[in-house]
């Protein structure tokens, strides 16, 4: 893929003798990547190689075609990074950490005051800029974060966790922040493991588990919204064995079934199944298959 | 009705598209950054009472001298008095700078690591060993306020009082400069790495500064006791355990006045150059030792 963004051939990364990512092949185009996976999966690991603060232990990692381990300088002029853990200085003004970040990212003194000042507005914190961010709510020093990485108008963020301690409010309105970005041309990747705020965000998704990938694609290839479910109020056996001799796709989903076709409308073979077979019907609409679905399948779970 | 004078336009996300600094301005930034925080600028206020406390002991004595020197008629910079000597002011701004070198060198290396600021670094085009540098940089620069400050308040004062005129004076002291900064560099390399060392791997602020301040002069006491037990083989090596003296020794011997006025690597028989050689292989391995666990952080 020539444009890709990110794109990793066999890496692989160990503590000692845990091993935190395993021959990861990926090739990552440019959007709002989601990656995905439990506690532990590798998604923290992953960023801190492609930001160069870690050196793969086997393979090869890219951010715009630059060397992750040889260009990491290069890298991180053009990305920024909100991480998972606490990293703001609490004695510091919001206003003043934010220059410093700006500062340190490259930007001359006064672009940096600047752009230090414009990211607070953007992120809702104008009012509280000149207060030290020890005084701030675990929502504003998450939004504190997020101005911080993207001060210096990065080509591409690494979000770590961005929703995480954040109170249901607090998390609608870092998501709705993460999806403006797009609209900003700046690439975003964000890593968590609460699969919804996945599913708000990207349009392409990675998925980790025990330091494989087990899926990498677009949201739409790995979200199927071509499933009908039905649930009728007998002869189970019959429906399905019609439906499978119509050429459909036939799952068990406790008494549903969950109906797909590649050649016909779903709907319209359950509901003629349903009518050959003189069957009542008790429930029946489209089933969604979300990301938590497929991230299931894929882990085997 | 009032007609419109105005407008408000909502400018949304503003791209930079303007000249970007890199490596060398996230240098900058970080020696800038340490120099305000260890002088408590853009801090709150009681972060900046210690740091111009120990700013205000080191200079003031230094105007107390032009002054006592301008009240006394027979003065004469020429001649070696407490209120001319630049060597002597060592003493006083060396115990200062201790001070200093102590609360500043954790407030620059542990607050980073224990607020997690670190990982902002290393998400920057910084490497470890900048940052590490960097840091070091602020401190030097903080450091060299507080040693040159004083003595450019003598020299310049001192010859303002000179009866051979200011200009004339500046020129016949001139020699005076290069020990001033001699001496001052001396200092900063006998105190500024081990207290970075302290403060890379402490985890309290408080306990860095205790370790410090105790353990030094410390040091400097075991050398003292152990050049005095003759009967331990090789007890005069104990001198060199003197990190606090090594300085002064030093001063000593660049400003050409006889050596061993009581310091413990003088009495132990060591030479200045020996000193110079311990502060120096001290800071050498001091700083590597930060340097390879700051790569291992970042």
């Amino acid at each position: 893929m020539g444009d890709s963004v990110i794109s990793t051939t066999g890496l692989g990364h160990a503590y000692g003798s845990v091993v935190a990512l395993h021959s990861l092949d990926l090739e990552v185009p440019a959007g709002s990547i989601g990656l995905v996976g439990a506690n532990g999966a590798g998604k923290s690991t992953l960023i801190r190689i492609l930001l160069g603060i870690l050196q793969p232990t086997v393979g090869d990692a890219t951010v715009f075609e630059l060397d992750t381990h040889k260009r990491q300088l290069q890298i991180r002029s053009r990305v920024g990074y909100m991480p998972e853990t606490d990293c703001l200085p609490l004695d510091l003004s919001a206003s003043e950490f934010l220059y410093h970040a700006a500062t340190l990212a490259g930007l001359p003194t006064k672009a940096a005051r600047q752009r230090s000042s414009d990211m607070l507005g953007l992120v809702g914190l104008q009012e509280e800029r000149f207060r030290p961010i020890g005084g701030f709510s675990t929502g504003m020093k998450q939004r504190t974060k997020l101005a911080q990485a993207i001060v210096h108008d990065p080509d591409l963020v690494f979000l770590d966790e961005p929703t995480a301690g954040l109170d249901p409010e607090g998390r609608e309105e870092m998501l709705d922040l993460i999806t403006r970005l797009a609209g900003f041309g700046i690439d975003v990747l964000v890593s968590s493991h609460v699969l919804g705020d996945i599913e708000r965000t990207c349009d392409w998704v990675v998925m980790l588990e025990g330091g494989k990938a087990i899926r990498s694609g677009p949201l739409a290839s790995l979200v199927d919204h071509d499933v009908v479910s039905v649930e009728p109020a007998g002869r189970h056996a019959d429906l399905e064995a019609t439906l499978r001799q119509w050429g459909a796709t036939v799952e068990h989903a406790g008494r549903r079934l969950l109906v797909r076709s590649a050649d016909h409308d779903a709907f319209v073979l359950v509901r003629d199944a349903l009518a050959d077979l003189g069957i009542g019907v008790l429930r029946l609409g489209p089933h969604e298959t979300t990301l938590e679905d497929v991230f299931l399948e894929g882990s085997g779970l | 009705m009032t007609e419109p004078t105005g407008a408000v336009y909502d400018l949304g996300y503003v791209p930079y598209d303007g000249p970007r600094t890199g490596r060398r301005g996230a240098i900058q930034a970080t020696v800038r950054d340490g120099v305000q925080r260890v002088l408590g600028i853009r801090r709150r206020p009681r972060k900046k009472i210690l740091p111009w406390v120990l700013i205000a002991l080191a200079i003031t004595p230094a105007i107390v001298f032009v002054g006592f020197a301008f009240l006394s008629s027979n003065f004469s910079p020429d001649v070696e008095s407490p209120f001319a000597s630049h060597a002597d002011y060592f003493t006083l701004v060396g115990t200062v700078v201790f001070l200093f070198v102590a609360l500043a060198a954790p407030e620059l290396l542990i607050t980073d690591r224990t607020e997690g600021v670190l990982s902002i670094y290393s998400s920057r085009p910084l490497r470890a060993d900048d940052y590490i540098w960097a840091r070091a940089g602020g401190l030097v620069l903080v450091m060299l306020v507080f040693l040159l400050i004083p003595h450019a308040l003598m020299y310049l004062g001192f010859a303002g009082l000179s009866s051979s005129g200011f200009a004339d004076s500046l020129i016949d002291d001139l020699d005076k400069i290069p020990k001033i900064l001699a001496a001052a560099a001396g200092y900063i390399a006998a105190y500024a790495p081990p207290a970075l060392l302290i403060a890379a791997f402490a985890k309290r602020k408080a306990i860095a500064a205790g370790i410090f301040l105790a353990g030094i002069p410390i040091l400097s006491g075991i050398g003292g006791a152990l050049i005095e037990a003759t009967d331990v083989p090789g007890h005069r090596y104990g001198g060199l355990l003197a990190l606090a003296e090594h300085p002064s020794h030093v001063r000593d011997w660049i400003f050409g006045r006889g050596t061993g006025r009581d310091l413990t690597p003088a009495l132990a028989g060591f030479d200045p150059w020996v000193s110079l050689a311990v502060i120096l292989g001290v800071a050498v391995v001091s700083l590597g030792i930060v340097v390879f666990r700051y790569r291992r952080l970042m």
